[in-house]
């Protein structure tokens, strides 16, 4: 049997040389966010890099993920890398016939065992059998569970296959889930984004193949390089944001003059993803660039966080009605709680209360129930002051000083300190 | 739409120069080859023009055709080069600040080497051998 | 469901229907109580009475020259509080978006540096004044578990808010979600505590101005 081939051998077959494997190493490492002097080892590695398998299965999907990495005219290197370490993509394998295809991937997987990456796009149904995807009537669940129990490690493509996507959006009529929810004895590596990136891709391949190990993660299985920041920190209208210039609506004077769309629900914030710098169609643009907020394609649940035009700030809110009702609930409860207070017996109250008149009862005839606002102004300052103390002691050296009801105003001492009156 | 571009920050570029005159003096002290990736930096295009600008243009330019354009020109500073790769559809993949008395990818490699050699011998034994045959 | 997904969803809606339910609540449980009826002649006509009323409300947060010496301190520490408070509310520009998306109207707002240094005083200022609820004999003792939570749930909303825009003690995300569950705190405890003055005393001093309107003092 010949001796495998190398990646090296390859591309000089194709005519490249080692100087554009070269090139390439140091755009990767740029990718990569590792340092440029490690280029030349990542040539290296990758010219001595043996054939490597990938599996590539489509379930749930769309094939947006599919169509942004691998719709490349030209041959690149990149092209070539996936072409070289894919064992199969399984349209070209179903280009062959049904059970032929099926063999073919059999025996595939055979041959490669404990040795291949499977990559996966698209969500996997999980409600009644699975039966809303089946592929040559195996369903997407049979399937998955098949290829990851030989697999090295899982990838997961695109923010269906890492979270679930769209498919899970509530009410999830198909029980949509991620390969995290149903692989859990295998290194998986996330690389969300609705459409991913295909620079991540890419990285990650290269990364596998030079280096024979996946590239560091995050707590969400995300490679570190292209997920350890959020949009906001890349953004280039990061500025505006930061002196306060907010676009109000979609065609005002600031949405023209390009400022930050926070509040016209942009989630960059809270959103991990490399499009603000890398962008999509190589490097032309991403969402906010073209006037549009972030809509947080790259994290889980992403359909269901509310409208992508309500600001962070901003929240669900109650409803006129659900307020109406509150208040309905408010006031009743706080009128119940002043009329119990208002029905309080008389009596008791007056007991706490002596300055209160008291109102009519049975025996009106008791001194003690005399009104205390006497209308005569010239009775003698002695006699008004009687008329308010409960005793009936009506000494009035005592109970002079005491209320300020006495209209005679030559008890200036009597009388407490007016707000008027300076010290 | 406001042209953001022009949006540049001259400390940042400073830094950088600083940056590289560091890199340039480990190079005559120790031999020691040095690289800034500027697309790993949060440099804004008006940045990244002032600080090519301040760099300069030198003595040198190369324009190399592997795997796409790539254009490496050495800067008004001997030993600090800057380098700007593009794919084959033109798209820029890397932008450096090298310094080294050549860039790398410059040199020829090894394995380039041997295989030109083969070919070369190939071709002039075969037109070794037609000069043999009209002799 | 992350956190911040609850802060601003479920979270939220919860909150303000029962901040709405207590100040209800409240309102219609001071407003109904029985009042002293009153028997002698107004002395100012009904105008004179309503002038009165709304002049008190402001009259009444300028103390009386005689105390400037025992209580200016608070009074300024306070003044920058509630200031700053306000100024922070009103004029920090993703509370003006959320007014906005309530009510529909909006204002311009300040510049995002001005309402960091502004948060920055204002929590000096409660700072200060807790220290001061702490160690002032007569402060201490009139002090209760209200008076203490109240703080609290001042504090916090200021403290994630100014945290929220360095963005740098931890994530956007999480900052965010603490700072919204901080303030829903706030909200909830609005008509319960000693935060309701916020509203009564509009009514007190109004009312209060009202009746020496009434009654020809001075207001």
């Amino acid at each position: 049997m010949d001796e495998p081939e190398t990646l090296g051998s390859v591309l000089k077959r194709r005519g490249f040389s080692r100087r554009s494997l070269l090139k390439f190493a140091i755009a990767m490492t740029s990718s990569l966010a590792l340092p440029p002097s490690i280029a030349p080892l990542m040539a290296a590695n990758l010219a001595r890099a043996k054939r490597r398998s990938v599996i590539w299965l489509s379930f749930q999907e769309c094939t947006g993920c599919l169509e942004t990495l691998l719709r490349s005219s030209s041959p690149t290197i990149d092209s070539l890398i996936f072409d070289f370490i894919s064992l199969d993509y399984q349209e070209s394998l179903m280009a062959a016939a049904g059970t032929a295809a099926e063999r073919t991937l059999r025996e595939a997987v055979a041959a490669n065992k404990g040795e291949y990456l499977l990559a996966i796009d698209g969500s996997i149904p999980t409600k009644d059998g699975g039966v809303y995807s089946l592929t040559g009537g195996r369903s997407n669940f049979d399937m998955l569970m098949e290829f990851a129990a030989d697999a090295k490690a899982v990838l997961a493509i695109g923010t269906c296959a890492a979270y679930g996507g769209i498919p899970k959006a509530h009410p999830n009529p198909t029980g949509a889930v991620g390969v995290e929810d149903l692989v859990t004895n295998k290194p998986i590596v996330n690389i969300p984004g609705c459409p991913p990136v295909p620079e991540v891709l890419s990285g990650v391949l290269v990364h596998f193949v030079s280096f024979g190990k996946l590239p560091e993660l995050d707590d969400r299985k995300r490679p570190l390089a292209y997920f350890g920041t959020t949009i906001h920190d890349q953004c280039y209208r990061r500025p505006f944001y930061d002196q306060g210039k907010f676009a109000k609506s979609f065609d005002d004077e600031g949405a023209r003059q390009g400022w930050c769309l926070f509040e016209l629900g942009c989630k960059g914030p809270i959103t991990h993803n490399a499009c603000a710098s890398l962008k999509w169609n190589g490097g032309t643009s991403f969402p906010i660039e073209s006037g549009h907020g972030c809509i947080g394609c790259s994290e889980p649940d992403f359909w269901d966080k509310g409208s992508f035009y309500t600001s962070l700030a901003g929240g669900s809110v109650a409803g006129w009605r659900n307020a109406g009702i509150a208040a309905a609930v408010g006031i009743a409860g706080g009128a119940a709680a002043a009329l119990t207070a208002r029905r309080k017996p008389h009596a008791e109250k007056a007991e706490r209360d002596p300055d209160k008149p008291k109102p009519k009862t049975a025996d009106a005839g008791s001194a003690g129930d005399v009104p205390a606002k006497p209308k005569d102004a010239g009775a003698s300052s002695v006699d008004a002051a009687q008329a308010t103390p409960k005793d009936a002691d009506a000494s009035s050296a005592d109970a002079a000083p005491a209320k300020p009801k006495d209209a005679d105003a030559s008890s200036a001492d009597a009388a407490p300190p007016n707000r008027d009156k300076q010290p | 739409m406001t042209d953001l571009s022009a949006f540049s920050n001259d400390g940042l570029v400073d830094a950088l120069l600083m940056e590289v005159a560091g890199m340039l003096g480990r190079l005559i002290d120790r031999g020691e080859t040095a690289t800034i990736d500027l697309r790993g930096l949060p440099l804004s295009p008006a940045c990244i023009s002032d600080l090519e600008k301040r760099l300069g243009h030198g003595e040198i330019s190369v324009q190399l055709d592997a795997a796409g354009r790539s254009e490496i020109h050495e800067t008004s500073f001997p030993g600090v080069w800057w380098t700007r790769h593009c794919d084959e559809a033109g798209r820029l993949i890397a932008l450096l600040i090298e310094v080294a008395t050549v860039p790398d990818i410059l040199r020829a490699d090894p394995s380039d080497l041997a295989d030109g050699l083969q070919r070369l011998a190939g071709a002039t034994h075969f037109a070794s051998h037609q000069h043999a045959r009209h002799a | 469901m992350t956190l911040l997904d609850f802060a601003r969803g479920i979270g939220l809606q919860v909150a303000v229907l029962i901040m709405i339910a207590g100040l209800f609540w409240r309102a219609a449980g001071v407003f109904l109580l029985r009042r002293r009826s009153q028997h002698s002649l107004a002395r100012t006509s009904l105008i004179g009475r309503i002038a009165g009323g709304a002049t008190m409300i402001f009259s009444r947060s300028i103390p009386r020259r005689t105390f400037w010496p025992r209580i200016g301190v608070s009074v300024a520490l306070s003044t920058i509080f509630h200031v700053g408070f306000f100024a922070i509310i009103f004029g920090g520009a993703p509370h003006i978006l959320i007014i906005h998306e309530l009510t529909g109207l909006s204002w311009p707002n300040l510049p995002k540096g001005l309402v960091v240094i502004i948060s920055g005083l204002t929590l000096a200022a409660m700072i200060a004044m807790l220290i001061r609820r702490i160690f002032h004999p007569v402060m201490r003792l009139l002090s209760t578990a209200d008076d203490y939570l109240t703080w609290l749930f001042v504090f916090l909303p200021v403290l994630s808010g100014i945290l929220l825009s360095g963005e740098t003690v931890a994530g956007y995300e999480t900052l965010l979600a603490l700072h919204i569950l901080s303030v829903e705190l706030m909200m909830v405890w609005l008509p319960f505590g000693k935060l309701m003055h916020g509203m009564l005393v509009f009514a007190s001093r109004g009312a209060m101005g009202f009746n020496f309107a009434r009654k020809g003092a001075a207001t």
